[in-house]
């Protein structure tokens, strides 16, 4: 029936109904970080994947699920697109005839450009795109989204209220989400990378790998989060760990031997080069 | 208090020695760092040229036409050098230091204070070794680096066991008018020598392959060094006046996407930090390792300068030497022999 008088991206009764098409594991990431922050009622979020075998996350939040994708966009107004890249322009053209004015489109797909989402959806739907990472999952994520030029700031600011749940969440120009996969997409593994090799040093001077493994998380958490709280320029931050002739100098010098600052930001920038690289295809 | 350029400089306020008249500078020695001194001292104003006296026994160098073009007295004694000085610089190359000591020891007297500029050489031994002349030396260790020339060098000094307070003060009031300087303790010396010391020689390294680089992109080379002078002048100044880490001042630098940050990434893929920091340790680990050679080994005179040991054992025939054995240089039993009566 037609509704008269509904605000966007609100249901009648005033409660915000999310889906998800494509179930996989950012999509379990942002439904839970959602859900387990309160923005939106788990009976309020619908997921709908081909197979069960991603369905089983959704439904152990409470959350609803189908494998009936224009299902998802006739229940919820704001959806998130969570498909691979090369199923997505299917998935479009399936539910394109379900997508209205009021819908909220948000494509968390991997190198898919605004201009390709709005080429495939009806005129006038207001798109965003989003790039979150995998740290979501337990709210501490990094996301960056674009508006489509049909999306507007009321649009933008539900998105961010909604994202917010999952960690940061920042409203960005397009050309910065390739970036943002390579440093922050991509990035979570560097910092995997980094606590193991933290680690294997513990463990070559005589610490055993559970303990090391934890401390060296911990110590990555807690130097973000120093980072994050005092706003000082991390290069402040490392220089005031550095006493004189000790320790962390001394370690220090080994980093910057090594050349661990080029290796990094070689690592960024053959991030960002793949992903632009991917959404070119 | 440390900092720069004295509060006294200025052509009418000369700086005071003993008893308030207008002290008096030596250098023992007239090369690179006597002529940079006065160099800088003169034209700070805090020190008219003839109240300095150089003296070398080598008058071909060409620092010594320079310091008499400035004005200085120049002379060939020591000794000399030594009657006419409150503040009495060794300017010397450290394996002379010795040499000049037992030379020169027993004209030191109390109203002298004896600024050590030698690279690895303790206040400890020059001590011990005035200790045969004069009971109570006053020796000041100081490591300076070539820019006072220009009134801005970098400068740090430490007292010895008979300096006073003001005698430090004093040192510092004339170093202060050539560029930076502050007071240390002596066990930092060394570093500061790997970073201050050495460092103009660092940035003179850099400052040719950066005009290399200007050259081959198409600059005229001096034009190409002038303003890669500039641009290192220029940074340094910008982080001496900030309250922020060169890092942020770096970033400030580097637009996104920019010139500066794709040039960063080369000289970080270079390892240009770890660079830096091995250059500083070397030259420290250096200088350590000559002030161990001096103190517990054996240095021959082979290795210095011929003439210049010729021209010392005529001044002081006290001095003796085993010239086909190798010279203990600090060991105590000099002392005693070279004790003139």
């Amino acid at each position: 029936g037609h509704v008269v008088g509904r605000r966007p991206g609100m249901e009648a009764g005033g409660e915000l109904r999310v889906g998800f098409v494509g179930a996989g594991r950012m999509a379990q990431g942002v439904a839970q970080g959602v859900v387990r922050a309160g923005k939106v009622k788990a009976a309020n979020v619908l997921a709908s994947a081909p197979s069960d075998r991603n369905l089983g996350a959704f439904q152990d939040l409470g959350c609803r699920t189908t494998h009936c994708n224009s299902e998802v966009l006739q229940r919820c107004s704001l959806v998130f697109l969570a498909t691979k890249p090369h199923l997505l322009p299917g998935v479009l053209q399936e539910i394109s005839p379900a997508v209205t004015r009021d819908h909220v489109i948000v494509s968390v797909v991997a190198g898919v450009t605004l201009q390709t989402l709005q080429q495939l959806l009806p005129v006038g739907t207001k798109v965003l795109r989003v790039m979150p990472n995998l740290p979501c999952v337990v709210q501490e994520g990094a996301v960056v989204f674009a508006r489509g030029s049909c999306a507007g700031e009321q649009e933008a600011a539900l998105l961010k209220s909604l994202l917010s749940a999952c960690g940061l969440c920042e409203e960005t120009p397009e050309s910065y989400i390739d970036i943002h996969t390579g440093l922050s997409g991509s990035g979570v593994a560097y910092v995997y990378l980094f606590a193991e090799a933290l680690a294997e040093g513990a463990v070559k001077m005589g610490m055993p790998s559970a303990l090391a493994n934890k401390i060296a998380a911990q110590t990555l958490l807690g130097a973000a989060k120093m980072i994050l709280e005092t706003g000082e320029h991390p290069a402040t931050l490392r220089s005031n760990v550095c006493t004189p002739g000790g320790t962390t100098i001394h370690a220090l010098h080994e980093l910057e031997k090594g050349a661990l600052r080029a290796t990094v930001m070689n690592a960024v920038e053959a991030a960002t080069t793949r992903a632009r690289e991917l959404g070119k295809r | 208090m440390s900092g720069r350029h004295s509060p006294f400089a200025g052509a009418a306020t000369w700086a005071a020695g003993p008893a308030g008249r207008a002290m008096s500078v030596g250098f023992i020695g007239a090369g690179q760092l006597a002529f940079a001194l006065a160099r800088g001292f003169t034209a700070a104003g805090i020190l008219a040229a003839h109240k300095i006296t150089a003296s070398s026994p080598d008058t071909d160098l060409p620092t010594v036409s320079g310091l008499r073009k400035i004005g200085v007295n120049f002379t060939i004694s020591n000794k000399e050098t030594v009657k006419n000085s409150d503040v009495l610089f060794l300017a010397v190359k450290p394996p002379i230091i010795p040499f000049i000591l037992d030379e020169i020891g027993s004209d030191i007297e109390n109203r002298h204070i004896v600024v050590s500029c030698a690279a690895g050489v303790t206040i400890s031994s020059i001590e011990k070794k005035l200790s045969a002349f004069c009971p109570t030396p006053k020796v000041i260790r100081c490591m300076t680096n070539t820019p006072v020339i220009v009134r801005e060098g970098a400068t740090v000094y430490a007292t010895g066991t008979h300096a006073e307070v003001e005698d430090g003060k004093l040192l510092e009031q004339l170093m202060a008018s050539v560029g930076f300087c502050t007071e240390v303790e002596e066990d930092l010396i060394d570093a500061v020598t790997g970073l201050s010391g050495s460092g103009p020689a660092y940035a003179f390294t850099a400052l040719d392959a950066l005009a290399d680089g200007g050259v081959k992109m198409g600059l005229p080379r001096r034009l190409a060094v002038r303003l890669g002078a500039q641009a290192l002048l220029g940074a340094a100044k910008m982080l001496l006046d900030s309250e922020q880490h060169p890092g942020q001042l770096k970033d400030n630098v580097c637009s996104p996407g920019g010139a500066t940050i794709y040039a960063l990434h080369f000289l970080e893929s270079g390892g240009f930090r770890s660079l830096l920091i091995n250059a500083v340790e070397a030259s420290c680990i250096r200088t350590r390792e000559l002030q161990h050679l001096a103190d517990q080994e054996k240095v021959s005179p082979a290795a210095i300068k011929k003439t210049l040991l010729d021209k010392v054992k005529l001044e002081s025939p006290s001095v003796s030497m085993a010239s086909a054995s190798k010279v203990s240089l600090f060991s105590s039993s000099w002392a005693p022999n070279s004790k003139k009566n």
